[in-house]
């Protein structure tokens, strides 16, 4: 019998935005276009338009060990060629921001292939070669995973995902990487670490409440999705919670 | 959080008021530099650290401004800041505590720092680290 991925528990819309999210099956929404050499200006890894430096010699060009798992694992373009290992990094808000470090590590490991995701409270860094990482970058810059206004791009000093709004509904950022401009769009006026840009780069209007509040992945009483109100996430988590308790001392469902 | 023009009306509205002794603004910290990763060390322009004017007098802004501690003399004067605010927070809200925010004695590091005769409406206004002093808004 084949097996069909649930992906996750929930009734509620923020439970169907994880799932739509993690299931590769599934279209994400494409919300703003994006070019290439702006990706990579953000990025910070290259310069637009250069050669991608190499980690080692192509694979077409070494001699590879006769390995059966070589054999029946494709390499990604980027590892084909050599490229250097290099990361993005995002910074969601709680409120409301449409994918959150856990969600965009679930979904990355269902939707890509050759990445190395770091998980933490506030951000979450992933790590692959360069040509992929920038592949990867602009689908999640694009599609209904971002929002200018409450995620970004930060590779360091990346506090301000737990902070209140800034008055113009931006996430407080030390760095000021990306600034709301006067005709409401989102410009990145300096890369991930912090370098100002040579020009700014212009990543589209921060999608408004309504929006936000039917594609976030993250519960919340004040301004989403109450959690409570989900009882079928509440009955799931419950579940785990108990079987943990009892596991080693009775790891059966009673 | 608050832009610098929005904090600087609020500023200038609050300390307007008589009968606020001392008033500390906190946020979280707009670095003068880059503080971490590959480009630690460099500039960090930001406009949201700038010099505004509160009651005539300068103030570096170092933080986003996200709280504002008063410390009043009279509790009357609690009333009168919260029309004050209630004509400034229109399009967004905001929240008025009343309690004990501040430090009422010298604890151990304020020692170390300003002795055993400490001038009592330093402590707690400013991080005993720094070395740059409270702006002092005459009446």
């Amino acid at each position: 019998m084949a097996y069909t991925p649930q992906y996750g528990p929930g009734t509620s819309v923020v439970a169907q935005n994880r799932r739509n999210q993690m299931n590769p099956d599934h279209k994400l929404e494409k919300v703003r276009d994006i070019t290439d050499e702006d990706i990579v200006m953000v990025l910070g890894h290259r310069s637009p338009g250069s050669a991608y430096p190499t980690a080692h010699p192509p694979l077409a060009e070494q001699q590879e060990p006769d390995c059966p798992m070589r054999k029946l694992v494709k390499p990604t373009d980027g590892a084909k060629a050599g490229d250097r290992v290099r990361y993005v990094q995002f910074a969601d808000s709680m409120f409301n921001a449409p994918s959150q470090p856990y969600q965009r590590t679930y979904a990355e490991m269902y939707r890509f292939r050759a990445i190395d995701p770091g998980t933490l409270s506030g951000r979450q860094i992933v790590e692959c070669r360069e040509r992929d990482l920038e592949q990867y970058t602009k689908l999640l810059v694009e599609t209904e995973m971002f929002d200018p206004a409450l995620v970004s791009m930060r590779g360091a000093t990346v506090h301000g995902h737990s902070l209140r709004l800034s008055e113009d509904g931006m996430q407080f950022d030390a760095l000021q990487r990306c600034v709301l401009a006067e005709n409401g769009v989102v410009k990145y006026v300096k890369d991930q670490i912090g370098v100002p840009l040579d020009r700014a780069v212009e990543i589209g209007k921060p999608m408004d409440a309504e929006w936000l509040k039917a594609h976030s992945t993250i519960f919340h009483s004040l301004v989403g999705t109450a959690y409570r109100d989900d009882k079928e996430y509440i009955e799931y988590i419950q579940r785990i919670h108990t079987l943990r308790t009892k596991y080693g001392f009775m790891p059966t469902e009673e | 959080m608050l832009g610098p023009e929005t904090a600087e009306r609020l500023l200038n509205a609050v300390v307007g008021v008589p009968g606020i002794r001392r008033l500390m603004v906190n946020g979280p910290g707009l670095p003068k530099t880059v503080p971490y990763g590959p480009a630690r060390g460099k500039p960090n322009p930001n406009t949201n650290r700038k010099t505004i004017t509160v009651g005539g007098s300068d103030v570096d802004l170092r933080v986003q401004v996200g709280m504002v501690t008063i410390e009043v003399t009279d509790e009357a004067t609690i009333e009168e800041i919260r029309t004050v605010c209630d004509r400034i927070f229109t399009q967004f809200p905001y929240q008025l505590q009343v309690g004990q925010f501040m430090k009422t004695q010298a604890t151990l590091v304020d020692y170390a720092k300003y002795g055993p005769d400490a001038d009592e409406t330093m402590i707690g206004l400013v991080d005993p680290k720094r070395t740059d002093v409270p702006v002092m808004i005459q009446h």
